[in-house]
């Protein structure tokens, strides 16, 4: 597993995508923050410093499997928000972590095909920890561990915690 | 013009006599004779009709088509983002197989797909 860290990116789903066919499996691209974090449809992710943002560059999976790739990290980070933060996780199927009804990660798939063969998949994990407080658009939809917690939590243990469960939980599927 | 054709082990003396716009041929002792403007149809000769295997990308799942990176006429090299297919909650580029043109595309952004529906042809 290796890391790449970054200050700021654009968006780390953007950066591993660019260096996706060089590298190898479970490279990770990591970032304190992002300019153009995005989710579905391009839609916009709040992503000031004090979250957590990254995106993993899978192993290749079959077609078939796609499917259970989004659904497999949530179930990763809602188990993790319960067991280490006794959080009561709820999962809005198949790729968002909600905690009190509000959303506190977001997770994007995206998948390169050519022909019937999976080339790169990428995973696009955006998980609101430290972060203080939400924008007035965002405050009654989105959440933070901090937030929940009153304190604060360490991203880098975090994120090996969570790519630890991811690889461990898709090594079971392939 | 004398020959002598040997076909196996058999030879068979073959002439061929050219005289007053007719042409002889002899076989032993058959002879054909044609009119010199006679056209001598030749048996059409079957060509196998070359298989061009068509180009074609397919959905490889059932999603909707959000984005089209090329239009028709378009050339196109092998591994290049054709569409953008979301399906499953899940956004899937669909890359080129091949490398050439792009002879019709059908499918309009929006639209729903279904697996192994062809998306686009090339040639």
């Amino acid at each position: 597993m290796k890391i790449l860290e970054f200050e700021k990116l654009e968006s780390t789903q953007k950066k591993a995508k660019e260096i996706a066919k060089e590298a190898e499996p479970w490279t990770v691209v990591l970032a304190k923050e992002q300019t153009g974090g995005y989710g579905r449809k391009g839609n916009f992710w709040y992503s000031p410093r004090g979250g957590l943002y990254f995106s993993a560059i899978l192993p290749k999976t079959k077609i078939e499997d796609l499917q259970i790739l989004t659904i497999l990290a949530a179930f990763c980070i809602a188990k993790i928000l319960k067991e280490d933060f006794k959080f009561e996780p709820f999962i809005k199927l198949p790729n968002d972590v909600y905690v009190n009804n509000k959303k506190i990660c977001g997770i994007l798939t995206e998948n390169m095909i050519l022909g019937k063969e999976v080339k790169n998949s990428i995973i696009g994990i955006g998980l609101n920890t430290n972060i203080e407080k939400f924008p007035k658009d965002l405050e009654n939809i989105a959440t933070s561990i901090k937030i929940e917690l009153k304190r604060k939590v360490e991203n880098k243990e975090l994120l090996k915690k969570i790519l630890e469960e991811l690889k461990e939980k898709l090594e079971i599927i392939s | 013009m004398k020959f002598l054709i040997k076909i196996g082990d058999k030879e068979y003396p073959v002439e061929i006599l050219e005289k007053e716009g007719e042409v002889k041929i002899k076989v032993g002792e058959k002879e054909f004779s044609f009119k010199k403007e006679e056209k001598i149809f030749l048996a059409k000769t079957k060509f196998e009709k070359r298989e061009f295997k068509e180009k074609r990308i397919l959905a490889p799942i059932a999603g909707t088509i959000s984005e089209i990176f090329v239009k028709e006429g378009d050339f196109v090299k092998e591994g290049q983002k054709i569409f953008l297919l979301s399906a499953m909650k899940m956004e899937n580029e669909i890359l080129s197989d091949f490398e050439g043109k792009v002879k019709k595309v059908f499918v309009k952004k929006g639209e729903n797909v279904k697996k192994d529906q062809t998306l686009l042809i090339g040639e």
